[in-house]
């Protein structure tokens, strides 16, 4: 009656789990494994074409500088948006976990993290009509200031750190905002009970409390960023070669799929390697 | 050490009045008790003497100062609270020492004193652990003693107890009097617990409305209620308004000329199967309803006159073989009765 | 009092975060109303591009086709996602641990690698680009979503309620049934909701697994924008941007996500 019991549950268990995760499997888990078969083919095995395994897609990352620079190129682009969403959302997330109160708090929450689920591509082609020379922003300092400016920041890397900034603050300010609200109103009444200073009490306590959150969000940040490619397109025009950009061109541009692939797999590689590092903070964010 | 002390104070949340024109004083080294229901103000006077809420219109003072404008980091408060609200992040040496740094005393007279306060607490060998590593006791002692290590002028507690269960509350009501003596600071805590505010305290304030209902010792408050409320919020009591019928005899203390209820304290009056004899007392006759046996005491519910009283008693002073139904005869000193003002 | 001016400081600091978020928004949509192709000021107002958006067969096409996607998408993920959350809520079983950290990597790993993945896999397997394997990539994104937001709600869920179902005699799907899926339910429209944002939201993965001639709304507005801007694409741009800001809205109202209770 036992086994029969426990059969039953794991039949059930099996009948309610197997279909997602096999879902996941097909689209998610096999593709990334085929692409790293792919990467160490010499050309697609599809059709009538020749192909052997090689090594040479990574000898090809290697052998040139110029995909290891594009990868640091797009990592250094990672560090300062990642840096600037830290700067410009955790006072923001403070702002709105302990400083606003009641019904309030909660629409401008809603507020801060409603374009975050609406479409990236449509806020960065937002910011080109903003920032393109002769647009709304030359126009509106022109207007304000007596001298004459010209501002073309478009096609600049400083658009694309903007559009970014905008694309990702919202995670920062979510991340930073749970872990801020998890932090007990009286262990501020606490320190300051104690003659502790608000500067004291931001570095003792609420910055140390708080940072899981605020590293989970960088996290999140940071592994997107390094691998966009639509955002330096569209803003950056000519000086909007990244690594991202790269990879897109191998599979619809120069159709070199198994460059491609390898290019793709470095990437996640240092994506992992990321997220490793990071991971003992994630785990204790999520607690 | 310093004595508090609080005048007239009056503080408004909206419309709704959290506290109305309480006047409270705090001597010197003693330990008082603000006692009420929820929302009678309790914790809002604590936080106002704290200064985490500022008021509308009094004056508090501590020592000679007078506090109303000054914030809380600048009162040289101690103060516990009901989470204990230890910093997780710090281990127990460093949240003890958390005001010593703030103050700047420099690290070997932090380091004495952390020493110190652990041992007052008895938790010496706790000092590199965790909060989260601590059971419910340990963080306790551990907040008191962050409480009081910076030896501030007053001690306040917001219902330093309620989190703990009902044993260890017992032993940690005994070992913070300990440590109050010990350290004579003027200590001031929030309770809903009337039994705790009885045993610990040298002075109840009991609160209600944002109004200071009575304040006194705490034998005063017990036996000379202010009001009903006092009066049933304390303990509880026995109306003896409309009790007639045969034999009935309830009598007013001679010692006071006021006018108001009469009432009996459930502990205080005697169950027996004859008429009780003696000069003075009270007595009436009830039907026994029920009885509910409870170890060494024993409560019994008897109805006279359509209403129902309680009386609590030791189990071996209740007459042998009653049973319900039985008609009963109580009766209690005249001393023990109760006069509740209207 | 510093405080206060210190808070006011602070909420100084929201309102102009609040105004660099929404300020490019409004910007574009202004643009879609006004009448020169250049985007010329000062500024006349017309409906001549929503009117040319109209009679735009391959932006209509495509919209269509990105609600059917998303349509698609939603029910699959939405169904898939809530049984697997009950399966992880209420059994123990070895593994699942795994499985719960399974749901990560399509979150956390860059579209971009996904997407290129994807491509290949289905290239190998024959599938080849299209729009079932845009559908297919679609309910793998969505899904953890769906499973993380019907988890959070099934955690508000008393566990003793199914044992006291239990306990009168219910079997395993009439618990589900009458107990547990009407506590989750606001769960599951907000599940829902989140995976129809996902999807309809989803440019990368989209970008490489549809065909050139039969592509999603974001995927042709971004070839459009490549060729260069038009007040059209502004126009169309306005649409999705209410319509996924009105699909969350209402995902918000059903979940309580950032909520205090």
């Amino acid at each position: 009656m036992a086994v029969s019991l426990v059969n039953r549950d794991r039949l059930r268990i099996l009948g309610l789990l197997s279909p997602a995760y096999i879902w996941l499997t097909v689209a998610i888990f096999l593709p990334l494994s085929a692409m790293l078969y792919f990467s160490f083919l010499s050309d697609v095995p599809f059709g009538d074409t020749e192909w052997a395994y090689t090594a040479e897609n990574y000898a090809a990352f290697f052998q040139t500088s110029t995909y290891a620079t594009l990868l640091w190129k797009s990592i250094r682009l990672g560090f300062t948006v990642t840096a600037i969403a830290m700067l410009v959302g955790f006072p923001c997330a403070y702002v709105l976990a302990k400083v606003i109160q009641g019904r309030s708090r909660e629409a401008m929450f809603l507020l801060v993290i409603l374009p975050f689920w609406s479409n990236s591509l449509v806020r960065i082609f937002s910011w080109a009509i903003v920032l393109r020379g002769n647009g709304v922003l030359d126009l509106g300092l022109n207007a304000i200031l007596p001298f004459d400016v010209e501002v073309n920041l478009m096609f600049s890397t400083s658009a694309i750190v903007i559009g970014l900034v905008h694309s990702y603050v919202p995670y920062v300010i979510l991340t930073s905002y749970l872990a801020l609200q998890a932090i007990d109103d009286n262990l501020i009444d606490a320190a300051r009970s104690m003659g502790a200073t608000k500067l004291t009490i931001l570095w003792r306590v609420i910055l140390p409390l708080s940072l899981p959150g605020l590293l989970a969000g960088a996290v999140l940040i940071f592994v997107p960023v390094v691998g966009s490619f639509m955002e330096p397109r569209i803003l950056g025009g000519r000086v909007g070669t990244y690594y991202g950009t790269v990879i897109e061109d191998q599979f619809v541009a120069v159709f070199n799929w198994p460059l491609g692939a390898a290019l793709s797999f470095i990437l996640l590689a240092v994506v992992l390697l990321i997220l490793a590092i990071a991971s003992p903070v994630l785990k204790s964010a999520q607690t | 050490m310093a004595e508090v002390s609080v005048q007239n104070i009056t503080k408004s949340f909206g419309s709704l009045k959290a506290l109305n024109d309480v006047t409270m004083d705090f001597p010197n080294g003693g330990f008082f008790a603000l006692l009420g229901p929820s929302g009678s103000g309790k914790t809002t006077l604590l936080r106002a003497i704290a200064g985490f809420t500022f008021m509308d219109s009094g004056t508090i003072r501590i020592g000679e100062q007078s506090v109303e404008n000054i914030p809380v980091e600048k009162r040289d408060i101690g103060m516990m609270f009901q989470n204990y609200a230890l910093f997780p992040n710090m281990s127990v040496a460093d949240n003890i020492g958390f005001g010593l740094r703030v103050r700047k005393v420099g690290a070997a007279v932090e380091r004495r004193r952390i020493g110190e306060a652990l041992e007052l607490v008895q938790l010496d060998h706790h000092a590199n652990r965790k909060p989260h590593q601590l059971s419910g006791g340990q963080r306790q002692r551990v907040a008191l003693a962050r409480a009081i290590v910076t030896n501030p002028r007053v001690l306040l507690l917001d219902e330093p107890l309620s989190a703990l269960d009902k044993a260890l509350r017992v032993d940690m009501q005994f070992e913070l009097k300990r440590i109050q003596r010990e350290v004579g600071i003027t200590t001031i805590f929030v309770t809903h617990d009337q039994e705790e505010a009885l045993t610990l305290s040298d002075k109840i304030g009991i609160l209600r409305d944002g109004r200071m209902v009575q304040a006194g010792s705490p034998r005063e408050v017990y036996n000379n209620p202010a009001d009903l409320f006092a009066a049933e919020f304390l303990g509880e009591a026995n109306i003896l308004t409309g009790i007639s019928g045969d034999g009935a005899e309830i009598k007013t203390p001679p010692t006071t000329s006021m006018t108001g209820l009469l009432a009996v304290r459930p502990e205080n009056i005697t169950i027996s199967r004859d008429e009780p004899k003696e000069g003075a007392i009270s007595k009436c006759q009830a039907v026994l309803e029920g009885r509910v046996f409870a170890g060494a005491m024993a409560t019994c519910f008897l109805q006279t006159n359509g209403k129902t009283l309680k009386v609590i008693s030791r189990d071996q002073d209740i007459p042998q073989n009653i049973t319900e139904g039985d008609v009963l005869w109580l009766s209690w000193p005249v001393e023990k009765t109760l006069l509740v003002p209207e | 009092m510093s405080g206060t001016s210190l808070a006011r400081l602070g909420k100084l600091w929201l309102a102009c975060i609040l105004f660099f978020l929404y300020a490019p928004i409004v910007v574009m949509a202004f643009m879609s109303f006004n009448e020169s192709q250049f985007y010329q000021l000062p500024f006349e107002f017309s409906l001549k591009w929503y009117e040319k958006l109209a009679g735009n067969a391959e932006i209509i096409d495509a919209a269509t086709l990105s609600i059917g996607i998303a349509l698609v998408t939603t029910v699959i993920a939405t169904i898939l996602g809530t049984a697997a959350s009950i399966a992880l809520f209420r059994f123990e079983f070895r593994g699942k641990r795994f499985l719960q950290v399974m749901l990560f990597p399509p979150i956390a790993i860059p579209w971009l690698i996904t997407g290129t993945a994807m491509l290949i896999f289905f290239f190998g397997v024959g599938l080849g680009r299209g729009t079932p394997s845009v559908v297919i990539g679609h309910v793998a994104l969505a899904l953890p979503y769906v499973i993380v937001v019907v988890s959070a709600r099934l955690a508000t869920f008393d566990a003793t309620l199914e044992e006291a179902a239990r306990s009168m005699g219910a079997d395993g799907w009439t618990i589900t049934r009458c107990v547990t899926l009407p506590w989750i339910a606001p769960g599951i429209i907000a599940g829902a909701l989140f995976a129809f944002a996902v999807s309809f939201d989803q440019f990368v993965v989209s970008y490489f697994l549809s065909e050139p001639g039969d592509s999603t709304l974001p995927v042709l507005i971004y070839t459009s924008i490549r060729k260069g801007f038009t007040p059209e694409i502004n126009a169309i741009s306005t649409i999705i941007i209410i319509i996924s800001m009105a699909v969350m809205l209402c995902a918000a109202r059903f979940s309580n996500f950032g909520g205090d209770r």
